[in-house]
């Protein structure tokens, strides 16, 4: 019960107005970030990011959180009323939203959508205050190989999970490594890689190539397209929302099963992306009458909404105990804790407990803050996306880039976020997953000193990988996942071949 | 137009000299062992070398399936129109970063404003220059002012005492 008695004192740190202030400040932002096209939450709390350097961390930790939120669910919410996903992690609730919206049902499906996120939300938040505090104990016992075998699993997952060729996740990860190790190398103090170019000798940041990435590179995708907004009109009734409300308990299987998958893939890094879609898909093909999906199904929205923000929060478990983000918007705020001085992992929690459990504390609250923010600002937001995109994208391009000088005040900067934009675009069209590059940008240096370490250790040999259960685990499960691409092929190969026999 | 093939082709070549000039650069501090463990230059090297072998295996899988006659990479990935629309977007985006680096952040955010919204949106000047001072000084008074950071300034700043 330790942990109930920790969580009581960080409400006691959480529950300032100072701090609900910056929930609803947050909140507010991250619903603006999350509507607007070209920003979303990663870029969101990397364009915030510079100017909490000088918060205090808890402040600013509630502040990054909210806005992440926050995005999530204006995410939702152009999705269901304009057919746009705002978010990635949304794309799945425009298949029933939207239709939804159109049969007049706008308030239902927002009202679905913001009560089933903020369950999906409430239950990884629970997971992560059961078991953080026992995963970062038995995380003290890692020394530098096990770090290693973690980040060496984690990025075997996202080659072997993540959907994406894996040759293209590798390229991606293998990137963000190399632009990692750019500036001072922090074992040997050499500086490394910067082909006499003094702009690099700081190093590249992280945050630069979120901006470019995701900001400019999807504002230019934008444009390709031609978006144009076609929403419908919607009002958010008190009244209906209590309707709402009282019809969700019938949907508590659709619930829980969502929660769970979201839950999975936010500690494995999966992602929000994938656990929602993951959870169209079971909800559908566990419907007494999958037909009706693509409808206006409220299992439709009630499913992916879920799972999207399980995974959200509970992608904070492992960045919180063990030091890896679970999701690219969790490795720019594990980026944002070492940049004001704190050390994301085990030690953070008897370090900092004020902090860890403040934060935690913080996310029921914000969670709870957001979806009352949410529904009572739809009509608000929704009518900013009536501004002609002619306004709002330049206006976005000139925020993405005056944040990106706003990093360390380097005009290089916005040369390199412009770059990495360029970069973006591509790499967009092409498939290549961008979120194995932007942590490994954030994990670049950790990972790098764990295998130096453990090298050092070993006297060089690799075999220190496989020297104990615990590492040699970790190491098999990541070479598991690596070959999952190869079994599925092999798999394919086969049974196309005997198809064919058959026939 | 600009098929799949090549855009794929093209940026995997892009990829893979990426990863050989970092595969270069991390050769001069030694990659093999001292006596405080592994050389500087031996995890740069290894990623850089694996940036550039997957991109090669991409470039060899892209070129396999166009023999292998794979509809999807003769799809086109930017045509003409679409390149306009790029393009159109694109270039006053480069404008802005010139401008910002010569004449400040704050002149180069009128200038871009006021040209995609009179040129590109065909608004009229007085909304147009509105919302570009609007925005600028909205972005003067929350950076300067509230949060006490400074954008990058031009030569035209100190002359209204900025």
């Amino acid at each position: 019960m330790d942990n109930v008695a920790s969580l009581m004192h960080g409400f006691s740190v959480a529950l300032t107005t100072h701090h609900i202030l910056l929930m609803m400040a947050g909140v507010l932002l991250g619903i603006l970030v999350g509507v607007l096209p070209g920003l979303g939450a990663p870029n969101g709390v990397s364009l915030l990011l510079p100017l909490t350097f000088s918060m205090d961390p808890v402040s600013a930790i509630i502040l990054l959180t909210s806005l992440y939120w926050g995005a999530l669910f204006g995410g939702s919410t152009t999705s269901i009323l304009f057919n746009i996903p705002g978010e990635p992690s949304s794309v799945a609730t425009t298949f029933d939203g939207h239709p939804m919206a159109k049969q007049g049902r706008a308030t239902e499906a927002l009202s679905f959508a913001f009560l089933s996120a903020g369950f999906g939300a409430m239950a990884g938040v629970i997971l992560i205050t059961l078991l953080s505090g026992w995963v970062a104990k038995f995380a003290l016992k890692f020394s530098s190989p096990e770090y290693f075998a973690v980040y060496f699993m984690t990025f075997a997952s996202f080659i072997g999970l993540g959907g994406a060729s894996p040759l293209k996740a590798i390229v991606s990860m293998g990137v963000g490594f190399a632009l990692a190790s750019i500036g001072m190398d922090s074992v040997s103090g050499n500086v490394r890689l910067t082909f006499e170019f003094d702009a690099l000798l700081g190093g590249v940041s992280f945050l630069i190539a979120v901006i470019g990435l995701f900001g400019i590179g999807e504002l230019i995708i934008t444009m390709e397209e031609g978006l144009k907004f076609e929403g419908v009109q919607a009002k958010v009734r008190i009244s209906d929302v209590l309707r709402t409300a009282a019809k969700l308990p019938r949907y508590w299987v659709a619930l829980l099963r969502s929660s769970l998958i979201g839950i999975w893939m936010g500690i494995t890094p999966g992602g929000p992306t994938a656990a929602s879609f993951m959870s169209y898909a079971m909800a559908k093909r566990t419907s007494r009458n999958p037909a009706k999906f693509g409808k206006g199904e409220p299992e439709g929205v009630i499913a992916p909404e879920t799972a999207d923000h399980a995974a959200g929060s509970s992608a904070m478990l492992p960045m919180l105990a063990l030091g890896i983000p679970g999701s690219a918007t969790a490795a720019v705020m594990m980026g944002g804790l070492m940049i004001w001085g704190l050390n994301p992992g085990p030690t953070l929690f008897t370090d900092r407990p004020d902090f860890v459990w403040g934060l935690i504390a913080s996310m029921y609250l914000g969670n709870v803050v957001a979806v009352i923010v949410v529904l009572a600002t739809v009509p608000l937001f929704a009518s900013i996306l009536r501004i002609p995109f002619a306004i709002i994208g330049p206006i976005i391009v000139a925020i993405c880039f005056i944040g990106a000088f706003t990093v360390a005040s380097k005009s290089f900067d916005i040369w390199l976020a412009l770059a990495f934009g360029v970069v973006g675009y591509l790499f967009k069209k092409l498939d290549y997953p961008i979120a194995p590059l932007v942590l490994a940008m954030v994990i670049g240096d950790k990972a790098e000193d764990a295998f130096r370490q453990s090298m050092i250790f070993s006297q060089g040999s690799l075999s220190i990988f496989w020297s104990n259960a615990l590492v040699s685990t970790l190491m098999a499960i990541g070479v598991v996942l690596l070959l999952l691409p190869l079994v599925g092929m092999i798999a394919q190969r086969l049974r196309g071949r005997t198809a064919q026999s058959t026939v | 137009m600009i098929t799949r093939f090549w855009a794929e082709s093209a940026t995997a070549v892009a990829t893979m000299a990426f990863g050989l000039i970092i595969v270069y650069g991390a050769l001069e501090f030694g990659i093999g062992w001292d006596s405080s463990g592994p050389q500087p230059g031996a995890f740069p090297f290894y990623t850089g070398l694996l940036v550039a072998l997957a991109s090669l295996g991409t470039l060899a899988l892209t070129i396999g399936r166009r023999i292998a006659g794979n509809a999807g990479l003769q799809e086109s990935f930017l045509d003409a129109e679409r390149f306009k629309r790029v393009a159109s977007f694109f270039l006053p985006l480069l404008a802005f970063v010139v401008l910002s680096v010569t004449l400040g952040m704050y002149v180069a955010t009128i200038l871009y404003l006021v040209f995609a919204m009179r040129f590109q949106g065909g608004y009229g000047w007085l909304p147009s220059l509105a919302t570009a001072f609007g925005a600028a000084a909205f972005f003067y008074l929350a950076l300067e002012k509230f949060f006490q950071i400074g954008l990058l300034k031009g030569p035209l700043e100190p002359l209204l005492g900025l």
